[in-house]
């Protein structure tokens, strides 16, 4: 009970429930008055005529008819009802004494003005009545004429005197009812806002923080589910890392264990090839050295494909200077051409900076100008280019060796080659292979 | 000759290193761990360390040392060999050579330790020029005469004896001796070279020492 009485349900419900008893006092009031209104209705009648006996009474009691009299009358008769008009007619019919009247009136009365008036204001309104003074004709008579609404319900007059007050206090009301739920729901809106704003604020880590939470209604729940799923999300990555260490380390370990005995495997061969050897046996010695080489580059492989399978290979892209970073590499690979007597043509133009992670960026070429050693020694011509147009950017390794279609002395050079293709496509880079007898030029190309 | 310090829990390779060290002129302890190092470490001009070592690991180890001796090479010679691995090493280590390695690579990488760290009183000889690689002396062969170069030319050419047989790129030579950033077009560099060449080139038309590399850069080669 106490939850829901903070809910934001409970407060806007609170808003509806006042607004409605405020409606209802009001119809209650002024249903109240209608009711006390009606009964006045009712006896509306009986206050006519109470009026209309006691101006004939008062007509009755004056003794002596004169103008004093008659004033002094009137002049009772305007304190009780002050929106009254009152006028005297003597026996010659002649308008003696005027007050308050409604309409405008003769001067001199005929029989027929005053058969017509009489007959005009026959339950008209205003509601007249007309007493002939001391019941003797001779004196004239006296009227009293008064507004129909005077005798009307409450309501009536309450609204023909407070209408406008009336008007406006519901206008206030409705006005009132409009703010408090404008102000109410703008709250709301703030708040979701912030709410916003906060899941939008990463941490060092790359995860959302926790939002701090003022209220304990709806809004407060769904910030107390937003800070649990920060809290799994961190438990999650945390998870994550552990096992990406665990996983690392196993292939590092493996890694290690495999290269320790073709080390030793080396060490013995090298010692072999101390001895004196017939030239079968050099031969031997050195398809060994080889098959040691070809090993490690497929552990190597290996290694790193199952990680990038897995995507589990750090990535950390960085801004470079790409022909630098290419002249840079040409520069640690070119001895060991120079070694195979390669002719080696390094022309680069600038391509700006890219996007890349140097460590992918360079074991691309290491898979890519490793291959050329192994499997294009014929053609003995290494190319690194760059070509810059309108649509891309791209790096271009040109060998001469016999084409990717041809069977080559060492196998493995799959792995290699789907290495370079899923770190090429990992930097949304592209890449395209031209390859034929006469040699392959790899592209590895940036969009512009 | 140098003193190396080579630490290999593996027997077989400590042997095998070891012997090849020997035989290519240097003198070599090897231990198994990192137990007692702290006895060769005053007197030693280079560390080969392994990486998985029993007890204390190579990384700390290599750590250790190089807080106490920073002008002491290291180079980790490992069968780990991810790229977290070598970053690890590299962060304190001056090089790290991934096991199977071929011996003719691991002497070359302990050479050019050796004469960053300048080690040896070494005299060198590069075509017609005699350098001395601790004081930096260069004396022509044939007329036995000091060649004397200006600071910037001595600079540049110290670093080329630093990075002996390295293909050196304009950018890394000009950060290298200048300290500042490479600006492309930059024409300080060639300028430099070309001087430099007409002081130490038999014919600096044709030279001979400091070879261009097409496309990427400079190197002079023992």
């Amino acid at each position: 009970m106490k939850r829901f009485m903070k809910s934001l349900l409970a407060k806007y419900m609170l808003i509806i429930i006042v607004a409605i008893i405020v409606v209802q006092l009001a119809y209650l009031l002024v249903g109240s008055v209608a009711i006390f209104g009606f009964n006045m209705q009712e006896d509306e009648d009986i206050d006519a005529n109470e009026v209309e006996i006691k101006w004939h009474e008062d007509a009755n009691r004056i003794q002596q008819v004169n103008e004093v009299n008659i004033h002094n009358l009137f002049k009772k008769w305007k304190e009780i009802y002050p929106e009254a008009g009152m006028f005297w007619v003597d026996g010659d019919g002649r308008l003696v004494i005027e007050s308050n009247t409604m309409a405008e009136l003769p001067v001199q009365w005929t029989s027929v003005y005053t058969a017509s008036f009489l007959k005009e204001r026959y339950n008209g309104d205003p509601f007249t009545v007309v007493a002939f003074l001391d019941n003797k004709d001779v004196n004239g008579f006296i009227v009293f004429e008064i507004p129909r609404t005077a005798f009307g319900p409450p309501i009536l007059q309450a609204s023909q005197k407070y209408g406008g007050l009336i008007i406006a206090g519901v206008f206030i009301f409705v006005l009132l009812f409009i703010v408090v739920s404008f102000l109410f729901f703008r709250s709301i809106q703030k708040r979701l806002l912030e709410f916003q704003e906060s899941m939008g604020i990463r941490d060092v880590d790359g995860l959302p923080i926790k939002v701090v939470i003022k209220k304990e209604d709806e809004i407060g729940e769904l910030e107390k589910s937003y800070n649990t799923m920060v809290d799994e999300l961190s438990e999650s990555r945390l998870r994550e890392i552990r096992e990406e260490q665990l996983r690392r380390e196993l292939i590092a370990n493996l890694s290690h264990d495999l290269r320790t005995p073709l080390t030793k495997v080396r060490a013995q061969t090298y010692s072999i090839m101390q001895e004196k050897l017939s030239d079968e046996g050099r031969q031997a010695v050195k398809a060994i050295e080889v098959s040691i080489s070809a090993i490690d580059r497929l552990i190597e492989n290996l290694m790193s494909y199952t990680l990038l399978m897995a995507s589990k290979y750090k990535y950390d892209p960085t801004e470079i200077d790409i022909t630098r970073f290419l002249r840079e590499s040409a520069a640690t690979w070119y001895p060991v051409f120079e070694k195979e007597s390669f002719e080696i043509d390094v022309s680069l133009e600038s391509l700006g900076v890219w996007k890349v992670d140097p460590i992918w960026m360079g074991r691309i070429l290491d898979n890519l100008l490793q291959n050329v050693l192994r499997h294009a020694k014929k053609g003995k011509y290494l190319g690194i280019k760059t070509v810059s147009n309108e649509q891309y950017d791209a790096i271009l390794i040109i060998d001469h060796g016999p084409g990717l279609s041809q069977e080559s002395n060492e196998k493995g050079a799959g792995i290699g080659l789907t290495i370079v293709d899923m770190m090429v496509k990992g930097m949304e880079l592209d890449w395209e292979v031209q390859s034929s007898e006469d040699g392959t030029i790899i592209k590895i190309i940036r969009f512009k | 000759m140098a003193r190396v310090l080579y630490i290999e829990d593996e027997r077989e390779i400590g042997q095998w290193v070891s012997k090849d060290l020997t035989e290519r002129g240097h003198q070599v302890h090897w231990l198994t761990s990192g137990e007692g190092i702290e006895k060769y470490i005053p007197t030693v001009d280079v560390v080969i360390l392994d990486v998985m070592l029993p007890g204390l690991d190579g990384f700390s180890i290599g750590r250790r040392i190089k807080k106490d001796y920073p002008d002491l090479p290291i180079l980790m010679l490992s069968a780990r060999t991810s790229v977290e691995d070598k970053i690890e090493g590299l962060d304190f280590a001056d090089d790290y050579l991934t096991k199977p390695f071929h011996p003719d690579e691991l002497f070359a990488r302990v050479e050019v330790l050796l004469r960053r760290y300048q080690k040896q009183d070494e005299e060198m000889e590069i075509q017609h020029l005699i350098v001395h690689t601790k004081d930096g002396r260069i004396i022509h062969k044939e007329t036995q005469e000091e060649i004397q170069l200006t600071g910037k030319q001595y600079h540049l050419f110290q670093f080329f004896i630093k990075h002996l047989n390295q293909i050196l790129t304009k950018e890394q030579l000009y950060e290298g001796v200048w300290g500042d950033k490479y600006m492309d077009g930059d024409k300080t560099l060639m300028v430099h070279i070309r001087y430099l060449r007409e002081k130490i080139e038999k014919n600096p038309a044709s030279p001979t020492i400091i070879e261009t590399i097409r496309g990427i850069g400079y190197r002079v080669k023992l």
